[in-house]
């Protein structure tokens, strides 16, 4: 059957497919749901592909272009991986940016920077974009084969000889601790707001911390504002989507939690321009007021300006009118 | 460039001049990211997918064989990218949240006909979910992209007769989920071709 919906046999065979449909009473009836079938799968429409991913690709494809990637509302920031080093050999001279001269060494102990001598008891390692290091702080020792790249040379200082060695390396870093720790909520609420690579990258991050985070015991204020802010200024409508499912099931442990949660669903409600969105966030608004969790009169207010608003999505409307009639009358 | 064919421009790739890059985006990137979004259910990963799948066009454009078709290359790439994505989601439940992330939001007009097609939309993308992931792709290259059996088998890497089972197989599955009152039909049609 498929064979011959598809065209795929020749004269003779769709002739005598064709010729015991006709005498065969169940083959027929198969032949017609097979063609129905074939039919209303029809209706699956094309969907056309956002113009960024072509701007995207060309970025890549062509990048002697000027081509503008646009980052609608999402402030650019650097991959947390890709950060920078910049060692100097027993001096602790300072340099940093971008040179394309030698640069001169500063007196011994001048600026550095990120990688201050730790006291004892403190933290010992800490993300840096960039960080300058003494010689006699690191090892002779270079573990594995780490891809080295831009590397810049400092000449030897006519006063005290010390010579520089910069670049950039790309390590992989796991961070390891319990989630209640500032250090894994700080570096978390980094990633889920700074890590541009893809868009799929931030879903797996917003799904993985929806998981981790879901228990009472972990609730935090630092990850809500990073959903939060996900959700403003997040480029696609998947991820902001998952962004609102993951705040209305984070735990409202803080009072400061379930305020940021709110106002960032209200402010998806009002400004998002993606249907999909609004109708999570008016769900989600409603499911919060269904779980006894207080609204206050602005989401009120903002669900009931949806609810009557002619231009709105009908389904936005629809949904707005039903949390409204959950809270009930105010 | 619009007046070269696809080998042509492939041609100029090979040579180390991406400039038809984008003459070849516009022909492809449409069914590209229609297969890819209905494969893995997730606008994010298809977006993905089509960065991935024409930079590689670009990088690896000397593996592409001047006599074959353009579209079965990128669909092979494609699906490839998709089936190593699909291995490493294991979270089905996830999956299913993207269907409806998928939709396009209804137009403001003629309201009850958009729902209908929005409902009918959610009826298929579910009844394709059903379907195991080698069914899905067989049935969104056959009935979406029009390829040949052969095509497809070329894409999956596997032969023309399982393409035929899994066409055969996720139409069964559709009709049951589809249909509202699906007829019958039995064994008796394993005697056709």
């Amino acid at each position: 059957m498929p064979l011959l919906l598809t065209w795929s046999l020749d004269a003779a065979g769709r002739e005598a497919a064709h010729r015991h449909i006709e005498t065969c009473p169940e083959c027929h009836e198969e032949w017609l749901s097979m063609k129905d079938t074939w039919q209303v799968l029809a209706d699956l429409p094309q969907v056309d592909v956002p113009p960024h991913v072509r701007d995207r690709f060309l970025a890549a494809a062509l990048p002697q272009q000027a081509v503008v990637i646009p980052f609608r509302r999402r402030p650019a920031a650097r991959w947390l991986a890709q950060a920078a080093a910049v060692v100097v050999l027993a001096g602790g001279a300072y340099f940093a940016g971008q040179r394309t001269a030698p640069v001169r060494l500063a007196p011994r102990g001048a600026a550095v920077t990120a990688a201050q001598p730790m006291m004892q008891g403190q933290p010992v390692y800490s993300i840096a974009e960039t960080r300058v290091l003494p010689a006699a702080s690191m090892s002779p020792n270079i573990e594995g084969r780490p891809d080295i790249e831009n590397v810049q040379f400092v000449d030897a200082d006519p006063r005290d000889g010390q010579i520089g060695v910069a670049f950039d390396v790309t390590q992989h870093v796991t961070v390891t601790g319990s989630p209640a720790d500032k250090s894994v909520v700080r570096l978390l609420s980094y990633v889920l707001q700074n890590d541009p690579k893809s868009s799929t990258a931030r879903s797996q991050a917003i799904d993985w911390v929806r998981q981790t985070y879901s228990e009472p015991r972990y609730a935090n204020p630092e990850i809500t504002q990073a959903l939060a802010s996900v959700l403003h200024n997040e480029q696609h409508e998947g991820v902001r989507i998952r962004a609102v499912d993951t705040l209305q099931k984070l735990p409202p442990k803080f009072t400061s939690s379930g305020d940021a949660t709110r106002e960032a669903l209200i402010d998806a409600l009002k400004n998002d321009p993606n249907p999909s969105v609004r109708i999570k966030a008016v769900e989600a608004l409603a499911r919060m007021a269904n779980s006894g969790q207080s609204l206050d009169q602005a989401a009120v207010d903002t669900l009931r300006q949806k609810a009557a608003q002619g231009d709105e999505n009908l389904y936005v409307r629809v949904k707005a009118a039903e949390a409204l009639s959950k809270i009930g009358p105010r | 460039m619009k007046h070269l064919s696809d080998q042509e421009l492939m041609r100029i790739v090979q040579a180390g001049d991406h400039s038809p890059a984008s003459e070849i985006y516009d022909r492809y990137a449409g069914r590209i990211y229609n297969f890819a979004l209905r494969f893995l259910r997730s606008p994010e990963a298809a977006e993905d997918a089509m960065q991935e799948v024409f930079v590689k066009m670009l990088k690896h454009a000397n593996q592409f064989q001047g006599d074959a078709k353009l579209s079965t290359w990128l669909f092979s790439i494609t699906a490839n990218w998709c089936r190593d994505y699909l291995r490493k989601s294991d979270n089905k439940s996830k999956e299913a949240e993207d269907v409806l992330v998928t939709l396009p939001a209804p137009a403001e007009n003629a309201p009850d006909r958009n729902l209908e097609r929005r409902e009918n939309e959610i009826r298929i993308q579910r009844a394709l979910q059903a379907l195991t992931a080698e069914q899905r792709e067989a049935i969104l290259l056959s009935r979406y992209q029009g390829l040949s059996y052969a095509e497809i088998a070329q894409i999956a890497g596997c032969s023309e007769g399982a393409v035929k089972t899994r066409v055969f197989r996720a139409m069964e599955t559709l009709k049951k989920m589809l249909l509202v009152d699906p007829r019958g039909g039995d064994q008796c049609l394993n005697v056709l071709p």
